[in-house]
């Protein structure tokens, strides 16, 4: 197992890897900023809805919601490379659950524990015939779900209230508590996706992520390691599925309503955007992802609704243009850009500015014209 | 170790925004803009002494982004105008000009939602959206938030059900106004009829359907000889139009929303050689857009219902209300085209409607507004059609519930008083 990790170290953490000088990393491996830093987060975000304006609770909220289903999607596609077009179908599954749930009476627990479940056993039972194919077949197969979704959505009208959709106003600040309804919402979005991200973080840096990224990189390697590509296709799409699910939970949350234009097809391509544009297989990148997934339609309504789409084709061009590795590529980007340009003015560089570290060899190419230049 | 760098990295980056986002919000007032603490009778928010803010949510690109520019250009059009006059005198004697903030939500509910969200602080009502789903996804936020959603592009019957929506008010006429309507002029036929009924299986079909048979119920004369229905998604209905021709109807009431397919559908019974008069519902029935291309005038009388004049037909172009409007279109709604949707005289009379509950609410405030916007009787909106008004007493009834039946005469539309 120690030779497979070393092989797929590079293909698995290419995207999250940093070429980040050895002196940033020591002083992050100092106790106080190992603990400290993960502290202050959480305090923060303890706070963050105390202070917040309700506008901005709301788009935080959304932005958590949106953020989950990347997250999802990153687990089979990010993380074990498999194309999958139908996960905003289990964000739906998943909230038609809970309104119809809510809606029945049933206790939060169990609508929640279900909207984890049902989507969960929808996604493994669709993997089981999908992972047997290859590539892009797996594709095709997925994308059949939105499509098949919205109809079905409409014709089951007893379950989900048909095109007129569902309303559920479930969430409301307990009494005593003296939160508005919007930070209540909040903190739910804040803890439940806080969980299910940091379970997702253990588990794509665990044994299982390792397998998922030597299936991403070569299936038959994975083969000859004795790790099943098929049984890993199919757990990665299985619970990325049940990420979905929750997702769905947490957009009922936040949103309260769903009808069939929650599962179309459209908004499943913006998912997938949504996780290139953050970043594919990382974690950060799932978060930033949700960012751009809700705050672009905000700002483009801002500057002017009615070019809305083609502000968003622009921007989208643009990020991919810039930062073919996505957004979470961003800091690396800078340094690389501060440091190559005191080593573009002259040999007086000193030659000890670590240019490259070990494994960011495989990330880009200008590593190549680094090594020449401090060499 | 790679992954450990990376991961530490990831923490200090997501530490470092979230404080970033703290910052901010700690810059920008804390607990501002939560409603439900105004005082008694004090001004609501979006209304000043010299002007008022409009808010609207509709699809601005996508698919239905046609219909929904309309019911933005419509309303800003009229209002536009009434502003460059001077603006509007309200009932509590002060006059104010009308600004209309619009977003698009590209006909998403969650996106709707969202605008919802960041309208409902600066804006005095919201009006005008089209879409069933985008306006479903607030209207219980609208509630609780008492903020009016008032006269809004949806068929839907909830957003006219008083009790189920007190701050809501359709606009356009409900499914069931519509199939009614026609069911009334067949009724009143002096012949007999066997009535073929193909509708879409959702809520829009089924609307038409139990419009239509809640008027020919009792009629003698009118016998429903078969019912079938299509699938909004279904690419084809020649299978139902060949079905529904063996039934030897000479009637077939069309509850269809998909434009191609009701082209297609005038186009296989023409084929069958099978020549009934039609119903076809207001949004499918644009004589150059569907009837021209089926070849409608085939059939001994294509009926629709509108309560809209349109601004294309000759027998309106010298008409004072479609110049006015069609002016104010081009000059004030950033609409310089002849409108190829209806929305956008819907949205025009919208803008009238709203006008008429203003110089009729006594204090700046969203309950005078939806008090003022409820007592509205008889009003004839500009552009609407002889025998149409605007009632907003009636319960349960959208703004706009009479609408008249017209026949295509090759060109366009003519309102017809019976059915020959």
């Amino acid at each position: 197992m120690a030779s497979s990790s070393k092989t797929s170290a590079p293909a698995a953490s290419a995207p999250t890897s940093s070429a980040a000088p050895s002196s940033a990393s020591s002083f992050r491996q100092r106790p106080w900023v190992r603990w400290g830093a993960p502290l202050l987060l959480l305090a923060g975000l303890a706070v963050l809805p105390l202070v917040g304006t309700e506008s901005f609770n709301d788009t935080l909220a959304r932005i958590g919601v949106f953020a989950v289903a990347v997250l999802g999607l990153n687990v089979v596609m990010g993380y074990t490379g498999q194309v999958s077009l139908g996960q905003i179908f289990f964000l739906g599954l998943g909230a038609y659950v809970t309104a119809y749930g809510v809606q029945s009476g049933w206790n939060i627990v169990l609508v929640f524990v279900l909207t984890c479940l049902i989507p969960a056993v929808a996604g493994l039972l669709v993997a089981l015939a999908a992972a047997r194919l290859g590539g892009l077949a797996i594709a095709m197969v997925t994308i059949a779900l939105p499509i098949v979704g919205v109809p079905l959505a409409k014709r089951l009208s007893d379950f989900t209230g048909g095109s007129q959709g569902m309303s559920a106003r479930f969430v409301e600040a307990p009494e005593g508590s003296g939160l508005y309804d919007d930070q209540w919402q909040l903190y739910l979005v804040l803890v439940i996706g806080g969980i299910v991200f940091l379970l997702t973080y253990f588990l794509v840096r665990g044994k299982y992520g390792r397998a998922f990224a030597i299936v991403k990189g070569n299936e038959n390697v994975a083969s000859s390691m004795g790790i099943s590509p098929y049984r890993y296709k199919v757990l990665a799409f299985t619970i990325a599925s049940l990420i979905g699910g929750v997702s769905g939970f947490l957009y009922m949350v936040v949103v309260q309503y769903t009808s069939p234009e929650t599962m179309s097809f459209g908004h499943s391509i913006e998912l997938l955007v949504a996780m290139v544009i953050g970043g594919a297989g990382s974690i950060v990148g799932s978060i930033l992802g949700g960012v751009f997934y809700v705050v672009v339609p905000d700002i483009t309504n801002a500057i002017d609704p009615s070019l809305t789409a083609l502000l968003q084709g622009a921007l989208l061009l643009a990020v991919l243009f810039v930062l073919p590795g996505g957004l979470v590529s961003l800091p690396r980007a800078v340094m690389r850009g501060l440091r190559r340009s005191p080593a573009g003015r002259g040999s007086a560089a000193p030659p000890t500015t670590p240019s490259s570290t070990p494994g960011s060899g495989t990330a880009a190419e200008p590593t190549e014209t680094e090594r020449q230049g401090s060499a | 170790m790679n992954r450990h760098f990376g991961s530490r990295q990831a923490i200090g980056i997501a530490a470092v925004s979230a404080l970033a986002l703290t910052l901010t919000a700690c810059g920008g007032g804390a607990d501002s803009g939560r409603s439900g603490d105004a005082a008694e009778g004090a001004p609501s928010p979006g209304i000043t002494d010299d002007s008022v803010t409009l808010g609207i949510t509709t699809p601005l690109s996508g698919a239905t982004a046609g219909p929904g520019t309309c019911t933005v250009a419509g309303v800003t059009a009229y209002f536009g105008m009434k502003n460059a006059e001077g603006g509007i005198e309200f009932g509590d004697g002060k006059t104010r000009t009308v600004e209309i903030e619009a977003l698009d939500d590209t006909y998403d509910p969650q996106q709707a939602a969202a605008n919802y969200d960041s309208l409902k602080g600066d804006v005095f009502a919201m009006t005008a959206g089209l879409g069933t789903p985008t306006n479903r996804a607030w209207r219980e936020a609208a509630i609780a938030d008492e903020v009016p959603q008032a006269l809004i592009m949806t068929g839907d019957p909830i957003f006219s059900d008083t009790d189920e929506s007190p701050w809501q008010l359709g606009f356009v006429p409900i499914y069931q106004n519509e199939g009614e309507a026609f069911g009334e002029l067949l009724a009143g036929s002096s012949a007999e009829h066997k009535v073929a009924i193909l509708s879409q299986n959702d809520d829009f079909g089924e609307g038409y359907v139990e419009g239509f048979k809640s008027a020919i119920e009792g009629a003698d004369n009118i016998e429903v000889v078969q019912e079938l229905t299509y699938e909004a998604t279904d690419t084809s209905v020649d299978a139902q139009i060949t079905e529904l021709a063996n039934s030897g109807a000479d009637v077939i009431f069309n509850a269809m929303s998909v434009t191609p397919l009701t082209i297609s559908a005038l186009q296989k019974a023409q084929q069958l050689n099978w020549k009934p008069n039609w119903f076809l519902p207001s949004n499918t029935s644009s004589p150059t857009a569907i009837l021209e291309p089926g070849g409608g005038a085939a059939f001994p009388g294509v009926y629709s219902v509108s309560f809209a004049k349109a601004p294309q037909s000759p027998a309106f172009a010298q008409d004072e209300d479609v110049q006015t409007y069609l002016s104010a279109l081009k000059e004030y709604g950033n609409y310089p085209d002849p409108p190829a949707f209806p929305h956008c005289q819907w949205s025009w009379m919208v803008g009238a409607t709203l006008e008429q509950a203003f110089t009729e609410m006594e204090e700046p405030t969203r309950d005078s507004f939806m008090e003022a916007l409820r007592s509205i009787e008889g009003f004839e909106a500009p552009l609407m059609l002889p025998d149409t008004s605007v009632t907003t007493t009636e319960a349960g009834q959208p703004a706009v519930s009479t609408v008249v039946v017209q026949k295509y005469n090759g060109r366009g539309y003519d309102t017809v008083e019976s059915f020959e």
